[in-house]
């Protein structure tokens, strides 16, 4: 799963939300890191729809215009839980023995981080 | 209706109609949003999303390459038969090596700029397009095979050019071929730079994307 991908399932998480609204909350969630253009969000909500891990969960108008919220499925929110345990894993290899990792090489007598 | 609006309205048209219908509502009042106050234009990163983003929905991305491909072999291949002679003996027998040490000194400098750009162009791209799809796969030959398609029709336009104009030597006719082909290269390198997935393949289901094939097949999980 692609960063961008993990945090636009992230955003879901406190519920549904429509397309600027997961703009705003991937940028914040994500230290301002991701920041999506709104092609790129659709892309990524076509796809995800498609593979079942959002929905449509509300439609509403709005200034005359169709505004659509979409929320995570339970397979979203398993794939979701997934890769952040995966992602858990893969830090515990490094953050585990953080004292062998300093600058400098050997293990130091450091206080802990 | 803003000016903004209309210029959305207008980036839009990447999608086809099917799309749109469905979606250009919603995806309008996005990029309303999005955009801060004021603003009279979409930005430059929204304008490239919405491009890309209607050519994957067409499925373009992958027919374009090929097109590119195609175009760039069967037109080199009727210059290499028609121009060829003629090519050479003018380069030869002219006024140099390239043929751009005639007219006046300002032509001579963008001429030999645009070949410079032309040769040099592809090389890093191509390169930089293996790195970033780390590997052999069929995504990362057809963008190494769009990238030689590509510069063998700019080789092809400037001959072509060439064999319109006044031999020897570069000729006002050509620097248009010139520019056009590097705007062309340059267009065609923002399309294809963007990160390659299996779904731009026609027909393609959805399947992990391209750079997911890292992970064993199989293992369906929403890489994207």
């Amino acid at each position: 799963m692609r960063e961008p991908t993990y945090f636009v399932l992230a955003s879901l998480l406190d519920g549904p939300l429509h397309g600027y609204a997961i703009i705003q909350r991937t940028e914040q969630l994500s230290g301002g890191r991701i920041k999506l253009a709104t092609g790129t969000l659709y892309t990524a909500l076509d796809r995800l729809a498609a593979e079942g891990y959002v929905e449509l969960v509300r439609e509403e108008i709005v200034n005359g215009r169709a505004r659509r919220s979409y929320g995570l499925t339970p397979p979203g929110a398993g794939a979701l839980r997934a890769e952040a345990e995966r992602m858990a894993a893969a830090a515990r290899l490094v953050t585990g023995r953080g004292r062998g990792l300093l600058p400098g090489g050997s293990a130091r007598k450091a206080s802990p981080a | 209706m803003t000016g903004l609006e209309r210029r959305c309205r207008w980036l839009l048209l990447a999608y086809p109609g099917w799309y749109r219908r469905e979606r250009s509502g919603e995806m309008l009042g996005t990029l309303l949003e999005a955009s801060p106050p004021g603003r009279r234009w979409p930005s430059f990163r929204d304008a490239r999303a919405l491009v890309i983003g209607g050519l994957r929905v067409r499925g373009w991305t992958w027919s374009l390459s090929m097109v590119w491909v195609a175009a760039g072999a069967v037109i080199t291949g009727y210059i290499f038969y028609a121009t060829t002679p003629n090519y050479i003996s003018a380069d030869i027998i002219g006024t140099g090596f390239i043929g751009f040490s005639a007219g006046p000194a300002a032509v001579q400098i963008v001429a030999v700029l645009a070949f410079v750009a032309w040769v040099a162009l592809p090389l890093p791209v191509l390169i930089a397009g293996f790195i970033r799809l780390r590997g052999w796969r069929p995504t990362s030959w057809l963008r190494a095979a769009a990238w030689a398609g590509a510069w063998i029709a700019g080789d092809a336009l400037l001959s072509l050019a060439r064999a319109w104009g006044d031999s020897p030597g570069v000729s006002w006719g050509e620097l248009p071929v010139c520019a056009a082909w590097l705007v062309l290269g340059a267009v065609m390198t923002w399309i294809l730079a963007a990160s390659a997935r299996r779904s731009d393949m026609p027909g393609a289901g959805s399947q992990a994307s391209g750079k997911a094939s890292q992970r064993p097949t199989g293992t369906r999980d929403s890489r994207a």
